[in-house]
């Protein structure tokens, strides 16, 4: 916990737009690549929209995987586009990644990595939450 | 007013449907306002007018179709995910596609949580 994600965490207004919880592995179903789908049609939208990865979702989050090796579409390569839609809230769970023993080795920049308490507060901030 | 939006995300033959559709009854009877229903990825199946379900089961189908003509709930598919499901959804498609059911984009869903109240998916 570093005091920018404090920071940043109490910026957010208790009316926050919309959270997604991606709490899937990445190619083991089509959730991901669905979630994708909602939080980009959000973003062109103008609307505002934070991601949350828990659980096995944060698999989705961990760098150098490649989908097409088992013949899925490489949904991954468009987390790189996040910034274009103005998607710049992304939290993973710490306890999640400890879990799974995965180093914070992402493959897009600019994630919060917060403890249980800091994810659940920013989780609350926000006015509606789908999760896939 | 309040109103409130629901997103099913579960196929037509799965008895999680069930919790959905006795969740919007419920509200609708208690006089909430549901502004509508958007059926995203296996929910899209829910449309397909070709889908025949023992008749001893549950058929979540009438279901949705008669809350739909009892309270003029919008029932929105998502034209992505019904496509992927074979579900035929161009003009010639009115066929395949259940009458009581609008073919929406996920722009809808933008339009339903902006507009409500309160959002719950299943």
């Amino acid at each position: 916990m570093t005091s920018s994600n404090i920071k940043e965490i109490s910026d957010l207004s208790p009316d926050s737009g919309l959270a997604i919880i991606n709490s899937k592995a990445p190619f083991s179903s089509n959730n991901g690549k669905d979630a994708l789908d909602v939080a980009l049609i959000f973003g062109s939208f103008e609307q505002k929209v934070s991601l949350f990865f828990q659980g096995d979702g944060v698999y989705q989050l961990i760098a150098n995987q490649d989908g097409s090796l088992v013949s899925i579409k490489d949904y991954l390569k468009t987390f790189s586009a996040f910034e274009f839609y103005d998607i710049d809230d992304i939290y993973v769970c710490q306890q999640s990644l400890v879990n799974r023993q995965l180093d914070e080795n992402f493959h897009i920049n600019d994630v919060q990595v917060l403890p249980s308490s800091e994810f659940a507060s920013a989780l609350n901030c926000h006015k509606h939450v789908l999760r896939f | 007013m309040k109103t409130l939006a629901v997103v099913v995300t579960t196929p037509p033959y799965s008895h999680l449907t069930t919790s959905a559709l006795t969740y919007v009854e419920a509200a609708l009877v208690a006089g909430i306002n549901v502004i509508g229903v958007f059926f995203y990825q296996d929910a899209a199946m829910h449309a397909n007018k070709d889908i025949s379900i023992a008749s001893d089961e549950y058929q979540a189908i009438d279901h949705w179709q008669r809350l739909h003509k009892e309270y003029q709930l919008p029932l929105h598919i998502c034209i992505t995910a019904a496509e992927k499901r074979g579900i035929v959804c161009d003009s010639m498609g009115d066929v395949q596609v259940n009458k009581a059911f609008t073919v929406s984009g996920l722009g809808e869903l933008v339009e339903l949580t902006s507009k409500a109240a309160r959002l719950v998916q299943f």
